[in-house]
């Protein structure tokens, strides 16, 4: 029993790692539909861009509608 | 497998709760046929919606302890929050997709959310 | 089609005894490779990709590359790598040495945090559980996270998944994984009210890309 639990927790650590980490290298990746992931691209130079935003306070206010 | 825990509490399940999805991740990651593309799309969609959500929460949250906001704005801006919450879960089931599933991979930029 | 591992010095030491495990050097560094699988990724396939690059990392030092990375043949890998030696060359030498700790850490006792509200709370009851949440994050990263930073050469904060609070991969010398290892236990006994787990040693995946 612990020795699967064990197992388990290190299996979430590795998936984190394996999928999310490492050094990319242009080729085909299984784990993505080429197509959507240069979309994805895009998507974070859009995500930075709201966080830099955010932080210069230059999103606009709340408005009275919230 | 080799022993990777360090230092580890009594109680693992904490730790391992994301596991039932994982072999749901992986196995929706290799699919590449058209029915899972189109599911894709509504990742991509719905993960744009949840990071403007938690956005603008944080942005409420923020507002809240600088004292900014009277008491009935707070009340209407949580109610819509939690109703935003409550309809991305929602869209969610409708598409099939866990939480998990919005937390996007961007190849070399990381994580999504 | 080629399935990629690691980036390595070259020349280095002798490949450990897999099937197929061939480098393909470019620059005074190589990719580590052997003939990609067939099989559909699951645990297992990604656990035995991990003991490969443990294998190599057992005696040398290596940038671990993203897992599922498949290129035609080795032409095209030696095409990939063009005008990239000297920035993967700067990226090994930044983990050279080193290997990748994860720390992840719920509250104790097992308590879900935070618990989703139910349908009948108030919206300001909404917002403070939100804050909570919040806030005990910003607790534990402060009480945790500087001791063990400063015992890593460096470290990165990872978005905890519920119910965690707090979760990071440091970026640790051979040499001190121990104390470091012995500084979690420290914090975790004069922190009663969380759970602290440490995984590790990990190839640096975490530390690999800017």
């Amino acid at each position: 029993m612990t020795a699967i639990a064990e197992r388990e927790v290190a299996l979430v650590d590795l998936v984190d790692k394996l999928l999310g980490g490492g050094v990319v290298i242009a080729g085909d990746i299984t784990l993505a539909v080429a197509d959507v992931d240069l979309v994805y691209v895009q998507l974070r130079a859009l995500i930075s861009s709201v966080a830099t935003a955010q932080d210069k306070q230059l999103l606009p206010r709340m408005g009275d509608a919230l | 497998m080799r022993d990777k825990l360090l230092h580890a509490p009594l109680d693992l399940d904490p730790f391992a709760r994301t596991v039932p999805r994982i072999d749901d991740a992986l196995s929706r990651r290799v699919n590449a046929d058209p029915e899972s593309l189109e599911r894709g799309l509504a990742q991509l969609v719905l993960t744009i919606v949840e990071l403007l959500r938690q956005l603008m929460e944080r942005q409420a949250l923020r507002r809240i302890d600088a004292g900014s906001l009277t008491g009935e704005q707070e009340e209407r801006l949580g109610r819509t929050f939690m109703e935003l919450d409550q309809r991305m879960a929602e869209l969610r089931e409708e598409f099939g997709l866990t939480e998990e599933d919005l937390n996007l991979d961007l190849g070399p930029l990381g994580r999504l959310l | 089609m080629i399935e990629l591992y690691a980036i390595t010095d070259d020349p280095g030491p002798p490949l450990p005894d897999v099937a197929g495990l061939r480098l393909v050097p470019f620059d005074g560094l190589a990719a580590v490779c052997t003939p990609a699988s067939e099989a559909e990724v699951s645990p297992e396939t990604l656990w035995h990709h991990e003991e490969v690059v443990e294998a190599l990392m057992a005696d040398r030092d290596l940038l671990p590359v993203r897992y599922g990375t498949r290129l035609d043949d080795e032409a095209a890998v030696a095409r990939a790598m063009e005008g990239r030696s000297g920035e993967l060359a700067a990226a090994l030498d930044r983990v050279r040495g080193a290997v990748e700790l994860s720390v992840r850490v719920v509250a104790a006792g097992g308590t879900p945090s935070p618990p989703d509200p139910p349908e009948t709370t108030s919206g300001a009851e909404y917002l403070r559980v939100r804050a909570q949440a919040e806030a005990s994050h910003d607790d534990v990263a402060r009480a945790l996270h500087e001791p063990l930073a400063e015992r890593a050469r460096e470290s990165t904060e990872g978005r905890p998944h519920p119910p965690e609070l707090f979760r990071a991969a440091y970026l640790v010398e051979r040499a001190a994984i121990d104390s470091f290892v012995a500084e979690v236990g420290r914090l975790q006994s004069v922190s009663a009210g969380l759970a602290i787990l440490c995984t590790g040693p990990w190839p640096p995946y975490s530390f690999a890309e800017r």
